[in-house]
């Protein structure tokens, strides 16, 4: 055995997995005639802890260890999972995938495993299974102290702090073994400010693929700052007018827009499938030439961020859609096949109890030739877009929305009064054709923002420069 | 498996737990996807594992793993207890008064299909063809661009054990048929939608044919939808569509929320959120009901509780942590099955009731402000012209508060939605705020 090959199965050692375990899995999941095959180990360890009325008083944790088996034959998905890592149970659960296809074993033995050498791009510098409980504590004590000190209006505060860590270990018929260790951590801070008998409540996360070294000073000074801010100002909010208006989003988060506008609608399976908006766009202009946007799995730290994806493929930077032009769809080794073009990385699953997907890594759109001041003053009447809660997309009919908790009402080029809890709507193909400014100053956001598909939830980042949208429907009132 | 509920709880008060309450679970899984004339996907599986909730030294912490070997386990459980050690004293933390545990209902829930076990492979590959075929059975077949269709079933059992005595089990079977239709909208645009049924029985599953119909009925529907005008309108919501609104209502009935005072209901027990058509009930003991049981998370015995009565908040969702906390009983941290009391009319006399409004068949993301009440929700649906469904709208959001809501709400239709446990029946508001062009 190889010294790669040794290293690589050398963490899931200790749950008995070795290369005989691996071949047995693949062969059974071969069985029946699959075109192709691979197994995804799987062990998981989080741990977070909850701050509530001044005290770190509750802690959860949790382990997931499994493998999942998949069988491909054409478009074609069979796929088993056990979290009993025994010979007979992983055996079984091959032979379960292997039934998408009816007919017999091939004569293909697997080959030669080999290893494939992936990039770094989250080493944990302070790994967390060498953080003590008690190390973590004070951190979320310092947030809420900081939280209350900051304004005197916040009563109640809530924080939430989560850290994990954990590896995948893939193999493939073609013998192509990865092996990555992935961590990731999050905190939550949550504020309840009262005034005058009215209360109000906001909050902010930052979040990232790192150790405990995350957490540097200035970083959680300015969660503090964020989470009092947004939630002191709600006070002097309203709800903006109603109707179609211009947009402003601000850099950042708003790459929610991205996310859902056009993010959703070029996962290749719904391209694959015919039934995305975007399903005959490829090589057309769909949007200003200054507009690029990017799929980006090498962010350092990103929760976005991977050092190869959930199938064994290489994962980089994939332009989607370059000066105003749709470039490509974001591919898994199935539509990759499909199309017959190299995959791009995007195939990606929550765990092993999940056959992987096209899915985003961390979206955002590159700098454009406007300062956000002069978007800001082009605008004689509409919103501006600060801090963002969720979204959703309709893929085929391409309606898309998200919803605003922090913003302004612009009036005659200037931010005039904060407004509140709004959601957007739009239709994909036609706002990406309205964008017409784009800001240069670009900037990824830091929060934990989690994308669901198909009942599959995984980490992405989202990044966003200054940018105007001619028009879109503001959830308003009057 | 109850066994090693047993164990978890023995071994956690051999590390150190005064108090220790696991759950132990399998679920075995099939689903087949199937996409035009084809399998797409095959998942079968049994998962499995165990949580435990520990109470150290005044301390609390619930931790659960999938690793149950049983070296592993005991590792496992002396780190969570080490862990738990590491946080601050909670005096408002225990298992529930033990009192709270009896009187469970005698009534057969019928929550597990004994018949689970005869659904064959080649059954559920023709059930699934089948649901394509009736979607594809239209005059209109050559706008549809994809069909999807899936079978999915599952047999669930849990074991909870408490180490002051309590121990129960539950066994459930569901079954779960649905379409989703694509079709070529002439703008450009690719309307989708589906529609989905099952239940806890096979033989509550509706028929493949009326399921696959129905979703390709109302894709069709939304060709060509637009924007509506803004304004101020009456709103009727279909039974399938109306859960989104009652759960954000009910979002309010929790006492972490009303504790936190991050709760819009906060401190309105007793008091009118709606007019008197609000007339909800959580209700655990439906026979094969898809929310029923017969004792809850924290092993307390399952009872019907009023909500909403004429209007009037009765109740909240109140656990054992959250009761102490606010010096208040516990009744159930959960919802269950939602029973409405319901009006005498059906969808058509509804609509004839409303004349001109808008009638809302989805909702597209949004959110509420659990806080305040407000709410923002985008919308698709129709615009109703004298009684009548007449063009698709979409593209649309609606907004107000909850507070102003439910007082406007002017009629609750005979049509209890049966495939959620929210049960939600057609509901009509006056004068809701849609944004549109």
């Amino acid at each position: 055995m190889s010294t790669a090959l040794a290293a690589a199965l050398q963490y899931f050692g200790r749950f008995g997995v070795d290369e005989s375990l691996i071949r047995t899995a693949l062969s059974a999941a071969l069985a029946r005639g699959g075109d192709r095959a691979d197994v995804y180990f799987q062990h998981r360890v989080a741990h977070s802890l909850g701050l509530e009325d001044g005290a770190v008083n509750r802690a959860w944790s949790g382990i997931e260890l499994g493998v999942g088996i998949r069988v491909l034959r054409g478009d074609q998905t069979g796929y088993g999972y056990t979290e009993d890592l025994s010979p007979e149970s992983v055996r079984q659960a091959a032979l379960t995938a292997a039934a998408i296809a009816d007919g017999p074993a091939r004569d293909r033995p697997i080959p030669q495993l080999v290893v494939t050498a992936i990039p770094q791009r989250y080493p944990a510098k302070t790994p967390w299974d060498k953080v003590a409980a008690a190390t973590r504590l004070p951190l979320l004590q310092r947030v809420q102290e900081r939280a209350h000190a900051a304004d005197p209006r916040v009563q109640k505060v809530t924080v939430h702090f989560s850290d994990e860590e954990g590896a995948v270990l893939m193999v493939d018929s073609d013998g192509r073994v990865a092996f990555d260790e992935q961590p990731m951590t999050l905190i939550h801070l949550s504020c309840m400010a009262e005034e005058n008998g009215r209360r109000e409540s906001n909050g902010g996360n930052i979040a990232g693929r790192a150790g405990l070294e995350f957490y540097t000073d200035a970083k959680l000074d300015k969660l503090v700052k964020d989470a009092v801010d947004r939630t002191t100002i709600l006070f002097e909010a309203g709800q903006p007018p109603a109707g179609e208006m211009p947009v402003v989003l601000g850099a950042g988060s708003s790459g929610i827009l991205l996310h859902e506008a056009i993010g959703h609608g070029l996962e290749a399976d719904f391209n694959r499938k015919g039934v995305s908006i975007y399903a005959d766009k490829l090589g057309k202009s769909i949007a200003a030439p200054f507009v690029t946007v990017v799929d980006d799995a090498t962010n350092e730290g990103a929760r976005g961020a991977i050092n190869i994806d959930d199938e064994g493929n290489a994962a980089g930077v994939t332009t989607l859609i370059h000066d105003g032009v749709l470039q490509t769809y974001l591919h898994d080794s199935i539509s990759a096949r499909h199309y017959g073009v190299a995959p791009t990385g995007n195939g990606r699953r929550e765990s092993f109890r999940h056959a992987p997907l096209p899915r985003m890594r961390s979206t955002y759109m590159l700098p454009g030739p406007h300062t956000p001041e002069e978007i800001i003053a082009s605008v004689e009447r509409g919103i501006y877009c600060g801090n963002f809660a969720n979204g959703q997309v309709q893929i085929g009919a391409g309606d898309f929305t998200f919803y605003v908790k922090n913003g302004w009402l612009i009036e005659n080029g200037k931010l005039t009064r904060p407004i509140k809890d709004v959601n957007l709507i739009g239709n994909g193909p036609k706002v990406l054709e309205q964008i017409d400014m784009v800001g240069n100053d670009l900037k990824i956001d830091d929060g934990g923002w989690t994308c669901g598909k198909d009942g599959q939830s995984v980490p992405v980042s989202q990044g966003m420069p200054t940018t105007r949208v001619r028009a879109m429907t503001v959830g308003g009132r009057g | 498996m109850l066994d090693i509920a047993g164990k978890v709880v023995e071994r956690a008060q051999v590390h150190g737990a005064q108090q220790a309450a696991a759950s132990a679970y399998q679920v075995r899984e099939v689903s087949v996807q199937w996409r035009d004339g084809a399998v797409e996907k095959l998942t079968e599986a049994t998962t499995r594992g165990v949580g435990v909730e520990l109470y150290v030294d005044g301390r609390y912490a619930s931790v659960s793993t999938s690793d149950l070997r049983p070296e592993a386990l005991d590792t496992f459980l002396a780190d969570a207890v080490a862990m738990t050690r590491a946080l601050a004293e909670d005096p408002f933390r225990s298992l529930p008064d033990p009192h709270l545990y009896t009187g469970q209902a005698s009534v057969d829930l019928q929550l597990a299909d004994p018949h689970y076990a005869n659904l064959t492979a080649v059954q559920r590959r023709d059930l699934a063809q089948q649901l394509e075929v009736a979607a594809r059975n239209t005059t209109d077949g050559a706008r549809i661009l994809s069909v999807t269709t899936s079978v999915s079933d599952s047999q669930s059992q849990a074991w909870r054990v408490h180490s002051d005595g309590f121990a129960g089990e539950k066994a459930g079977t569901s079954y779960w048929l649905g379409a989703e239709v694509s079709v070529q909208d002439p703008d450009g645009r690719r309307p989708e939608d589906a529609c989905y049924a099952g239940g806890r029985w096979r033989g509550d599953v509706p028929d493949p044919q009326g399921i696959g119909e129905e979703a390709t009925r109302r894709t069709l529907s939304r060709l060509g939808s637009q924007k509506p005008a803004s304004g101020q309108m009456t709103l009727l919501v279909d039974a399938r569509a109306a859960g989104r609104m009652v759960s954000s209502l009910l979002g309010g009935l929790s006492a972490s929320g009303w504790q936190q005072k991050r709760s819009f209901l906060e401190g309105k027990l007793g008091q009118a959120i709606g007019n008197n058509l609000l007339d909800i009930t959580d209700d655990p003991l439906v026979v094969r009901g898809l929310g029923s049981r017969r004792f809850d998370g924290e092993g307390m015995a399952s009872h019907a509780m009023p909500l909403f009565a004429d209007g009037v908040m009765q109740n909240g969702f109140i656990d054992t942590y959250y009761g102490k906390k606010l010096q208040m009983a516990p009744t159930t941290g959960r919802m269950s099955n939602l029973r409405w009391r319901l009006g005498d009319k059906d969808r058509a006399a509804l609509l004839q009731d409303v004349g001109d409004g808008i009638l809302v068949t989805g909702f597209l993301g949004g959110n509420a402000n659990g806080t305040t009440g407000d709410f923002s929700w985008g919308i698709q649906g129709f615009a109703i012209r004298g009684g009548q469904v007449a063009e698709p709208i979409g593209e649309a959001n609606i907004s107000g508060n909850h507070l102003t809501l439910w007082p406007s709400l002017l009629a609750v239709g005979d049509d209890p939605y049966r495939y959620s446990a929210l049960g939600t029946p057609t509901l009509v508001f006056g004068g809701v705020n849609v944004a549109g062009k």
